[in-house]
């Protein structure tokens, strides 16, 4: 378990950075997906980036009622960031289910989200607050959501020469709810189901499941039946419909209902 | 918790004494295999077969790359080294399907080691282990013990009259069980470093092992060279279960890597290579049949175990399936037994002890048969068991093992009086209760200690028992120093260097204590006496005069006394060998369970667990604790969460963490351990083992309280999710 040789650059700006990525680069955050894979040799690039020296991707604020999050913030700061604990609570939420705390002193924000691990707490959440991904190269700058972004198991649709940014992510609506449950063998674990809900009564609803495809996407029927007037375990049964798996698909549905029961108070 | 103070001296036996070794092991003080960092070794990685089944064309080694030192092929070891050799089963067969070091015409299982890179570092070891080309022939693998054509082991025992047990039966039950492929995953993987001075003719093999000497003779007899020409030792060990008793195919490699290339090698493995290449445990299944009358009466017993051995028998593969067919009776009374083993080949990692090494395997068998009996019969299992536990000791079972001692009844009250049976069911979950019952092979072979005055009138005792994390240094003391009447800091322990300690057998089968510690009190003893002639000689009375008082003085009838120091003084040197060897004892215990499912996800939850454990005397009981709930995390573990799974193709799915799972303090349920203490009559200290006991008795009451919770329906471990809600919905409860 010792990777092959790569070369190694770790730049001090976005500005530098950018002309290193490319198709047999990667983008070392937090490492803590990347490590692995490349001590298993499952990941072989020429050039590791090193973006742990970019002081400027590591921050968190809100601006107009967005909040900003670079993409090399720890996902430690994020758990204990009062901002985003009482203004986004399902991403505080979410981020307690991380790992280990050793895994989120150590992990990023960013890198959760463009390992792209149908798994992976952060992408469901964000996909459910309805948040878009910045992301940046020599070309220029765009902005996608999470059905743009996600295309598979751990697939996205960034570019070789694109550096994931940061994220935004919209205001909760006014009295919203919270609500994140999911299941893993032991804790700690790779989950193997999960949901995330932000819900006002009769008015918005944000749901997205985990474990339940290949991707983190919007149960967006769910949704609409919820504003509707749908009770918990509709919508949680309307979410997971198309689930395989008849087991799979109970499980899903229980901790989606869990999810919105929370969310709705 | 007991305090130090006031453990000076005196009585010591029996006291929660804190371990002492992990003042030094918490301190990073330790110093285990992969922190011995010889200058210049070369370090080794192999080339492992990606294949379960596969023909070996041909292997090409790249040329001389730079950092490289040498490969090595089948081709380079032929008349230099044997397989593994193949340790017998009493009573019963084994094929001469030894391990090979390197696999040569054909590679039968995924993991296994095809050829070995020498390199400065590991990482180019691993770079240049790419590099070697190995012509496969993928070939029909077979994964399933019924699929196999080839046995490795038989072992058959017919006693009593079990046709007439089973025609006069008033109820016969059948019951079918299997037990999953475990990886055994201690904390350290496993390690070799070897180098060999050609001046002296010495191969030295550091080694992360159980003890020394068996890894002394196994290589001696695989290099074909005399033990007195090789020195193993064994630094600090983190954790073996089993799996590091025996040498690797892979120590091996390295021992001959040293002696070929003059270099200093080393191998110490990494978690993926520990996950696929460590002989696993458990892989066993049974169909159990239970003749009774109709109070219930156990009459007779059939058992027919299948266990899926592996591709190779390592030298103590067929020993586990053999200790279950050995304990098919259990706690019983049952006088006809009719038990049969095969052993078949597999095209997997081959199967080994690990914790609890065929003990769990027939608690599981047996207990769940007999709670199967209990429901067909309309009875309380507690009941049922009642009728037929074996109450008297000696108790020869039919299967031919003796029972030294035990108090089965009172470790089952206990345990039923402090679990606290529930059996309920509302809309969100059922609730069940289960117990497991067992006996287990302890102790028997040999130990040996050597106790040595030390110049200033400490106690040496150097010991063939080798510590990886069960308290040696700690219960190997309070014996020495109670015996000698001197404090804990005046004993001094020595282990796993097989020049500095006497010849053992080594830390395995809950032995250490009763074994090691009866040899270690019997040395004392004897020292004990050649210092009480020094005394005579210099006080100058009769030999049977001098007479020992505190803190390991000697006085004679006038007062006169002489320290252990003084002794010392007048002869250097005094020293004493203890050899102590004994028939096998027999722990036992009782171990209850009350867990619940969660009908939405089929989520299990252990909401209490029992264990009552009978070792005979405890000479640590905090140690003793501890040793019973880390049995019971892995006994969990297998329940809920550990299967090593191999796909299709016959390729392991678990070389990672993200394939096996392994339980955290999270899902540990509360634990209450109660010891029932019925000594044996066969060692001086009265102890039977506990090192296993958790991993005993708990998958059994496991599976009770799951097939209690589920209404009488049956599922075998590991309890999924997806299992317990198939399970749940189709018991209409």
């Amino acid at each position: 378990m010792k990777p092959p040789p790569f070369e190694y650059q770790a730049p001090a700006s976005v500005e530098e950075a950018l002309p290193l990525l490319g198709p047999d680069s990667a983008v070392l955050a937090g490492g803590q997906s990347l490590v692995p894979l490349l001590n298993l040799r499952l990941a072989r690039p020429e050039l590791v980036v090193d973006l742990n020296g970019i002081a400027e991707l590591d921050y968190i604020h809100a601006d107009d009622g967005v909040l900003r999050i670079g993409a090399m913030t720890r996902q430690v700061a994020l758990e204990r960031s009062e901002l985003v604990r009482e203004r986004w609570p399902l991403l505080h939420k979410a981020v307690r289910f991380v790992g280990h705390a050793q895994i989120r002193t150590r992990g990023t924000v960013g890198g959760s989200v463009a390992h792209a691990d149908p798994a992976a707490e952060l992408p469901v959440a964000l996909a459910a607050l309805r948040a878009r991904f910045l992301l940046r190269s020599p070309r220029g700058e765009r902005v996608v959501g999470a059905a743009e972004l996600f295309v598979g198991p751990l697939s996205t649709s960034r570019e070789p020469d694109e550096l994931l940014f940061e994220i935004e992510v919209p205001e909760h609506p006014a009295g919203a709810g919270a609500g994140f449950s999911e299941h893993a063998r032991t804790h700690g674990d790779f989950a193997t189901a999960g949901a995330a809900a932000v819900v006002v009564p009769g008015s918005h609803a944000g749901i997205a499941l985990l474990g339940a495809g290949p991707v983190p996407a919007r149960a967006e029927a769910a949704e609409e039946a919820l504003v509707g007037g749908a009770s918990a375990r509709e919508a949680a049964d309307l979410a997971v419909r198309d689930v395989e798996g008849e087991h799979r698909r109970a499980l899903c549905g229980e901790l989606a209902r869990r999810a919105i029961e929370e969310a709705l108070g | 918790m007991g305090t130090e103070a006031g453990l000076s001296a005196g009585r010591l036996v029996g006291r929660p004494v804190r371990r002492r070794e992990d003042e030094r092991i918490l301190r990073g003080k330790t110093r285990y295999l992969d922190d011995i960092d010889p200058p210049g070794a070369a370090h080794v990685a192999f080339v492992r077969s990606p294949f379960a089944h596969a023909r070996i064309g041909g292997v090409e080694v790249p040329d001389a790359l730079e950092g490289t030192f040498a490969a090595i092929t089948a081709a380079d070891l032929e008349g230099r080294v044997g397989d593994l050799p193949v340790q017998g089963i009493q009573g019963g067969w084994v094929a001469e399907q030894g391990h090979p070091v390197l696999a040569s015409e054909e590679a039968l299982y995924s993991g296994q080691p095809v050829a070995a890179v020498l390199a400065e570092s590991r990482a180019l070891a691993e770079d240049a282990a790419e590099l070697v080309e190995v012509d496969y022939e993928p070939l029909e693998p077979v994964l399933d013990t019924r699929a196999s054509d080839v046995t490795m082991s038989r072992w058959h025992k017919l006693s009593g009259d079990v046709e007439g047990a089973f025609r006069s039966a008033a109820h016969v039950v059948r019951a079918s069980h299997s037990l999953p492929r475990l990886a055994p995953v201690p904390m350290e993987p496993r390690g070799a470093i070897a180098s060999y001075d050609e001046a002296e003719d010495i191969l030295t093999v550091w080694v992360s092992a159980q003890d020394s000497h068996r890894q002394l003779a196994g290589l001696a007899k695989v290099l074909d060279r005399p033990e007195e020409s090789i020195h193993v030792i064994v630094p600090d060990v983190g954790g073996a279960f089993g799996s590091k008793g025996v040498p690797a195919p892979e120590t091996v490699l390295v021992a001959l890597a040293a002696l070929t290339t003059g270099r200093t090698v080393k191998w110490a493995e990494d978690r993926e290579e520990n996950l696929v290449a460590s002989y696993q445990g458990r892989g066993v299944e049974a169909d159990v049949e239970l003749a009774l009358d109709a109070d219930g009466k156990m009459l007779g017993l059939r058992a027919r175990i299948r266990a899926d051995l592996g591709a190779y028998l390592m030298p103590t593969t067929a020993i586990p399936a053999h200790t279950t067919a050995m304990l098919m009776c259990g706690v019983y009374d049952i006088q006809a037994a009719d038990v049969e083993v095969v052993g078949a080949r597999t095209n997997k990692v081959p199967t080994g002890p690990y914790r609890g090494a065929g003990r769990p395997e027939a608690a599981y068998f047996l207990e769940c048969t007999v709670d199967v009996a209990a429901r067909e019969l309309g009875m309380d299992p507690l009941e049922l068991r009642r009728r037929n536990l074996v109450r008297e000791f000696p108790y020869k079972t039919a299967l031919g093992w003796t029972y030294d001692s035990g108090d089965y009844e009172r470790c089952l009250e206990l345990a039923a009086e402090l679990v606290g049976p529930e059996r309920r069911s509302d809309e969100e979950r059922v609730v069940g209760t289960g117990f497991g019952m067992y006996v287990e092979r302890a102790g028997g072979q040999f130990e040996s200690a050597r106790a040595e005055l030390l110049p200033d009138g400490r106690l040496l005792v150097r010991s063939g028992s080798s510590p990886h994390g069960q308290g040696h240094d700690t219960t190997f003391a309070q014996l020495a120093a109670e015996r000698l009447g001197v404090g804990l800091e005046d004993v001094e322990l020595r282990f796993g260097d097989s020049e500095e300690v006497p010849r053992g057998v080594g830390t395995f089968a809950s032995r250490s204590v009763a074994m090691g510690g009866s040899a270690v009190v019997e040395a004392v003893d004897a020292l004990k006496e050649k210092c009480a002639a020094v005394a005579a000689r210099v006080l100058e009375v009769g030999e049977d005069e001098p007479a020992w008082g505190e803190g390991g003085s000697i006085s004679a009838a006038d007062g006169r006394t002489m320290s252990l120091r003084e002794l010392a003084a007048a002869e250097p040197g005094i020293h004493a060998d203890a050899r102590f060897s004994s028939d096998l004892s027999f722990s036992s215990g009782a171990y209850g369970a009350v867990v619940e499912i969660e009908r939405a996800t089929g989520s299990l939850r252990v909401q209490r667990l029992v264990a009552v454990d009978d070792a005979g005397n405890i000479v640590n009981p905090l140690l003793a604790e501890g040793q019973v709930i880390g049995g019971i995390a892995q006994g969990l573990g297998q329940c809920l969460v550990e299967e090593a799974v191999y796909d299709e193709e016959g390729n392991p799915t678990f070389a990672s963490f993200v394939g096996y799972s392994l339980l955290t303090a999270a899902e540990m349920p509360p634990v209450t351990a109660a010891f029932v203490e019925s000594p044996t009559p066969l060692n001086p200290i009265g102890a039977k083992g506990i090192g296993e006991g958790g991993s005993i008795g708990t998958p059994a009451a496991m599976a009770n309280a799951v097939a209690d919770a589920l209404g009488g329906i049956r599922v075998d471990p590991p309890f999924s999710e997806e299992k317990l809600w198939g399970a749940l919905r189709k018991s209409g409860r």
